[in-house]
């Protein structure tokens, strides 16, 4: 079975192939049978591999598959290889599983849209590039895995091509993405260059043995690493490309918020954890970066009236708490919190493309309201989502998640109260945004018509995707539980063969106890605060609102901190002004003069091409008369 | 000093019979100068205790290849006007090249010192007799090439009948 | 010769005899299928017989020949370009009123020169190996005899193949005269050539001369293209390909033999014309609108490449030959291919104004022709990439850092001209009754060009995405290529 792992990315790519080349001649059923069947093959072999991972895992629990061998040049051996373990099987599980179930939804969300099978054709590369990424050995494929998620999105994104905002938005995110890119490709030539291996397991051991804890190489590479991570994932200072890129179609969103794309960082960063280790002040800036980012975006989202730009920001908010937990080394948490993400996350946005959908393509919040009765099913399901984002205790898998990376932040030597403390402020801002999307949206008075109902292919992803986000979580209890009797802990037992556990002190019950409170009645406080500012008493958040200061802080957050104005001012801006000046180009000019010698060179030459065969004759003699001259003077 | 002053009646006359082959305008008596070449390489080769080249040369090519060019010479029966120009407008660049060329050699020569020789020194082959000694080396040693020359010859045939055949 | 030798000398012996028999067979029947199924059948068998011969390795069957495993090699890329062109030919030729028998017979016996050029281990062998091919060539070039162009470069191939091989014997006299052998691995034993005297090198470079024409390298280049131009398309390939793979065969085993990289004119001479091809040959491509003459100038280019590769040496560097010429056979091999496969009998399709907007009428075609140059640009997953990249991993593994500059620069302004015929094939389709026809309307490729075209591209896309398996022989054959 495991010698099938091939197959999973190679179907992605199948389907790709099929619909890019014949795309024109299917019709839209058939395209989307292509499409949506060849992920969801996919979905059923990744089951089965992963049950066959899990009752009989090979030896080492890891199992690299090598394909070929690329090249062969002075010591360059990049081999074509797929790794399983863990952590793959569980990035695999979440891509095609969730993947999927986005793919159903959009055989009716597109359905009608110009450039249908076109779509399918993205999507599937999409999947196959993530696929690659997340199954690679080595850092080349990895990289190329990485490069081809970049595309997609870039083409995702700009699907809508004909509206220049769109085109705009793509190019956006796939500049931003590229200045991580560039880290990240500057850290592959420095790993190759200094442990002369791209072969990933080979690279860490290598950089244990020849770097060390805490040396200037490992933190350079780290960092790097580090840049490339922030780029994909939207972190910051490099987050300012996710929120534009809601121009694409909604599923594009739920794909890239939930399944790929900027899971990617987080991904690279629990693959490449052994380098993170031996380098603590860059661990230190994964977790600061985490914190910041989690806090920032937070503020941003509770400004937001676009509900997709709302999910924008919670998305960059909740990657935020990953790298809060990877910076204090709790890999596993990290992961566990990206498995019930995707599931809540990829259940809101297919939610909010349901709703979108029903009020023709209106996506301003203030002019929903009231869909709780006209959509039922679609709010029930969001609000699973939202209480899932809101970590609403017991009941919902994002609570276990969240909890799990606070508790980690805690209790880890590498984190600190000041961490845990943004952690524990981001869980109330979460709650907050979330449920005022859900009261502005489903509640109060109706101010839009919605038009139908959402069909069977949306119904099916969203209730699937609701149950996913109730039960995931129950995988992995809270240590608190274990006082109860629930020490369930296979989430973490499962990935501890490729993620080694947190060092961590523990805490007397009663601290534990009193944060878990304390945590709680945020989270709940906030939903409250929600429910007061947004559905009881709107009134109020209009007058906070209307303050200067209010006035002042809603622009700064609802424009993500400004961060847009600030690169615009100091990278945009001058750029854009030295294009201005540099109109002639004097940088260029070498190349225009270049090309210019190009094209005197060739009429030159051709005048050698005389068609006369005494020239011809006479060439053979000049160059004889060239050789022996060297023989002569040398 | 008699070798020498041979050598040096041979060398400067092919020299000068080149000469006159390249810059006559009648073809015929171009191929008359060769002709007159062809017996000074012949006595050449007698230096070179290769009479049997020598021989071989006087009735291949003075005999044979010779007259099967004044043959074909005389049946193209070139007018006089278009016999006319024999160089182009490209000679001066075609003589300074060569001259140029022809002065390397010249330096190049001059560094001549004689390496290791070859199996068949002068002194074999005079006790083996030139005659002997090719024959033998050909039908043994070189066999294959000599195989594979007729193979030219044969390339030659069948090349020049598919391109003189008259169209149908 | 005894029966070891013999059966070793097999693969040579068979295209041989096969050439023979098939000129008393046409006397018998000018059925165009039968003589062009018995040269199939006969290069089949003597690629066939490879595997044969292949047991009885390394072998010297004779002084004139060395037959092993980088012999055989190229000789079986050889057989397999004669296989290609004699498919690709025998369409060319069933749409034309020509003499078809014969043309086999020039076929197999240009296809045994370059052979025995590939297994020559003797200046004897290496000059009858030379005379062969270009013999026969002369006759093939000019084959369209209707064709003025043809009838031109049949000629002028002939005078210029008869100078520069004058200049080839005499620097072989010079050498013979200096070390006392013709035999390559006399000359390789210690001692033989001890160090460079001044007439050695003059005949060295004199060796180059005859060498350059046939690779066509600059400053010999000025032939080819008026002589792929005027040759029918599939003698065209055949010239781009076999002539010049031989060739470089011998080239290569003659240089690591001899080591000559350590004698600084040598170096010089070889780095010269290697840095001249680079730019002339791409250089003279830029405005060029003739399809033929683009990749009469493009080969020039590549060979450029290459003998950057023969000035690097080393294991590496022969690894790089070897692998270049597969990839560069198959890459040219397809796109005079798709010429071949698209000329109809008013002439070759050469004109690249023909070609505009072929992608939208006909995309597989212009697929399988921009796959092949894409090849020739050398853009990744391609076989042509992994060659380049090949060659100047061996160039920098040997710091020639001037000539990578240039084939750097080179390969630059080839992208230039490969992606303008890209351009072109994408191009609009020009519209309303001024416009003139393009695109081959009415051409239907059959089920020869079908399957030969994308056995070709997938042979291309197989070696630039999974070249391990070539490799791994390669690096087994180059390891014995110096005893």
């Amino acid at each position: 079975m495991r010698e099938a792992l091939w197959v999973i990315p190679t179907l992605s790519y199948l389907g790709f192939v099929v619909l890019a080349l014949y795309g024109r001649g299917l019709t839209p059923s058939r395209a989307a049978v292509v499409g949506v069947g060849t992920v969801g093959i996919s979905a059923l072999l990744v089951l089965a591999l992963a049950i066959e991972f899990m009752t009989s895992p090979p030896p080492g629990h890891a199992y690299v598959q090598v394909l070929w061998q690329w090249m062969e040049v002075e010591g360059f051996r990049p081999p074509v290889s797929l790794r399983l373990d863990a952590l793959s099987v569980i990035m695999m599980l979440v891509i095609t599983g969730v993947g999927f179930l986005i793919h159903l939804y959009s055989a009716e969300f597109m359905r009608g849209e110009e450039g249908y099978s076109r779509f399918f054709a993205y999507m599937n590369l999409f999947v196959g590039s993530m696929l690659v990424l997340v199954l690679a050995d080595n850092l080349l494929l990895l990289y190329l895995g990485w490069e081809g998620v970049g595309l997609c999105s870039y083409l995702l994104i700009g699907f809508w091509y004909r509206d220049p905002e769109n085109g705009y938005a793509a190019r956006k995110a796939f500049v931003v993405t590229r200045v991580g890119d560039t880290a990240f490709a500057i850290a592959l030539f420095l790993i190759f260059t200094h442990l002369g291996t791209l072969d990933i397991q080979e690279a860490m051991q290598q950089a244990g043995r020849t770097w060390g804890a805490d040396s200037g190489m490992a933190i350079a590479a780290a960092a790097l690493l580090l840049g490339g991570a922030v780029g994909k994932s939207a972190q910051l200072p490099l987050q300012v490309w996710l929120p534009d890129a809601m121009a694409g179609p909604t599923p594009v969103s739920a794909l890239i918020h939930a399944a790929t794309m900027v899971t990617a960082g987080v991904y690279l960063i629990a693959r490449t954890h052994v380098l993170f280790a031996l380098a603590p002040p860059v661990m230190l800036a994964v977790a600061v970066i985490g914190a910041a980012t989690l806090l920032l975006a937070g503020f941003s989202a509770l400004t937001q009236w676009d509900i997709k730009r709302a999910l924008a920001y919670s998305t960059i908010s909740q990657i935020g708490y990953m790298f809060l937990a990877l910076g204090v080394g709790a890999w596993s948490a990290a992961l566990f919190h990206f498995m019930t993400h995707a599931f809540f996350k990829a259940l809101l946005f297919l939610g909010a493309g349901a709703v979108i959908m029903n009020l023709h393509h209106e996506h301003d919040m203030g002019k929903m309201g009231g869909l709780r009765t006209q959509l039922p099913l679609t709010f029930w399901t969001f609000l699973i989502g939202a209480s899932s984002l809101s970590a609403l205790p017991v009941v919902t898998a994002g609570f276990y998640s969240k909890d799990l990376i606070l508790h980690n932040v805690g209790t880890s030597e590498s984190g600190s109260l000041w961490l845990w403390g943004a952690g524990v402020l981001g869980a109330f801002l979460t709650s907050l945004y979330s449920f005022r999307m859900v009261f502005l949206t489903f509640f109060g008075e109706a101010k839009g018509k919605a038009s139908g109902k959402p069909g069977p292919l949306i119904r099916i992803p969203l209730v699937v995707l609701a149950f996913f986000s109730l039960v995931a979580g129950l995988v992995e209890m809270p240590s608190l539980f274990a006082y109860a009797g629930l020490d369930v802990h296979l989430f973490t037992r499962f990935l501890q063969t490729t993620l080694p556990g947190i060092t961590a002190s523990p805490l007397p019950l009663s601290v534990e106890i009193g944060r878990e409170l304390i945590i709680e009645a945020l989270q709940l406080g906030g939903i409250l605060l929600a429910y007061m500012l947004f559905l009881y008493k709107p009134g109020i958040a209009g007058v906070v609102a209307r303050t200067p200061w209010g006035e002042a802080l809603q622009r700064l957050w609802r424009s993500g901190w400004g961060f847009d104005r600030v690169y615009s001012v100091f990278f945009i801006r001058p750029f854009v002004w030295i294009a201005r000046v540099n109109r002639e180009d004097a940088v260029d000019l070498p190349y225009v003069g270049m090309i210019w010698a190009g094209f005197k060179a060739n009429r030159f030459l051709s005048r050698t091409q005389s068609g006369k065969v005494r020239w011809y004759a006479a060439g053979i003699g000049l160059g004889a008369l060239v050789l022996l001259g060297i023989v002569v003077l040398l | 000093m008699l070798p020498k002053i041979f050598f040096g009646y041979f060398a400067v006359v092919m020299v000068v019979l080149s000469l006159l082959i390249v810059t006559r305008k009648n073809p015929v008596h171009s191929v008359l100068w060769m002709l007159a070449l062809f017996f000074h390489i012949a006595g050449l080769y007698l230096f070179l205790n290769a009479e049997f080249l020598a021989a071989v040369q006087v009735i291949l090519y003075a005999g044979a290849i010779l007259v099967l060019f004044l043959f074909v010479v005389m049946m193209l029966n070139l007018k006089e006007e278009v016999m006319g120009e024999r160089f182009g407008k490209e000679w001066p660049v075609g003589i300074s090249i060569g001259a140029f060329i022809l002065v390397l050699f010249f330096f190049t020569i001059n560094k001549f010192s004689q390496g290791p020789t070859g199996q068949y020194t002068i002194e074999r082959i005079k006790a083996e007799t030139h005659t002997k000694a090719i024959g033998s080396v050909l039908y043994t040693e070189f066999l294959l090439p000599f195989e594979i020359a007729s193979l030219i010859l044969l390339i030659a045939i069948v090349g020049a009948i598919v391109l003189a055949k008259k169209t149908k | 010769m005894n029966s070891a030798d013999f059966i070793a000398l097999l693969p040579l012996i068979v295209p041989a005899l096969a050439s023979v028999v098939l000129l008393l067979l046409i006397t018998f029947s000018r059925s165009h299928a039968v003589s062009v199924l018995f040269t199939l059948g006969s290069l089949l068998l003597s690629f066939l017989l490879l595997f044969v011969a292949g047991g009885g390795t390394p072998r010297r069957v004779t002084p004139l020949f060395i037959m092993d495993a980088y012999s055989l090699f190229f000789i079986g890329l050889l057989f397999i370009a004669g296989i290609v062109v004699a498919v690709m030919s025998s369409r060319y030729l069933g749409e034309r009123s020509m003499e078809r028998g014969e043309y086999y017979v020039l076929l197999l016996l240009a296809t045994l020169g370059a052979s025995v050029l590939a297994a020559g281990s003797h200046f004897a062998s290496f000059f009858a190996g030379l005379e062969i091919l270009s013999v026969s060539l002369y006759t093939l070039i000019a084959y369209r005899r209707n064709d003025d162009r043809g009838n031109e470069a049949g000629l002028k191939y002939l005078i210029l193949a008869a100078a520069s091989s004058s200049f080839l014997l005499f620097g072989m006299a010079l050498v013979y005269a200096q070390t006392g052998s013709m035999d390559f691995f006399q000359l390789a034993e210690g001692g033989r050539v001890p160090d460079l005297t001044v007439v050695l090198s003059a005949g060295l470079l004199l060796i180059t001369v005859g060498v350059g024409f046939k690779l066509a390298v600059v400053p010999f280049h000025l032939w080819t293209p008026d002589v792929y131009e005027g040759a029918p398309a599939p003698v065209a390939a055949f010239i781009a390909t076999s002539s010049k793979g031989a060739i470089f065969a011998l080239l290569m085993r003659y240089f690591s033999l001899m080591d000559l990289q350590r004698f600084p004119a040598v170096w010089y001479g070889i780095a010269g014309i290697a840095v001249a091809s680079m730019l002339i040959g791409n250089l003279l491509a830029l405005r060029q609108n003739n399809l033929k003459r683009i990749l009469a100038y493009s080969s020039i280019a590549h060979m450029g490449y290459l003998l950057v590769a023969v000035l690097a040496g080393g294991t590496v560097a022969k690894t790089a030959v070897g692998y270049y010429l597969a990839a560069y056979f198959a890459t040219m091999l397809g796109a005079f291919g798709v010429i071949a496969f698209l000329s109809g009998e008013e002439g070759d399709a050469e004109n690249l104004e023909a070609y505009r907007g072929m992608a939208w009428s006909r995309p597989w075609t212009a697929g399988v022709f921009v796959a092949m140059l894409l090849s020739l640009a050398g853009i990744p997953l391609t076989a042509g990439f992994i060659g380049k990249f090949y060659v100047v991993a061996a160039g920098a593994g040997a710091a020639l850092w001037i000539p990578l500059i240039v084939l750097v620069a080179g390969s630059t302004i080839g992208l230039y001209y490969y992606l303008r015929i890209v351009a072109v094939l994408y191009g609009r389709v020009p519209e309303g009754e001024g416009g003139a026809v393009t695109g081959f309307p009415g051409r239907v490729l059959g089920m020869t060009g079908g399957i030969l075209l994308t056995v070709l591209t997938f042979a291309l896309l197989w070696l630039g995405v999974y070249p391990a398996p070539l490799i791994r022989i390669l690096q087994a054959t180059v390891a014995r290529l110096v005893p």
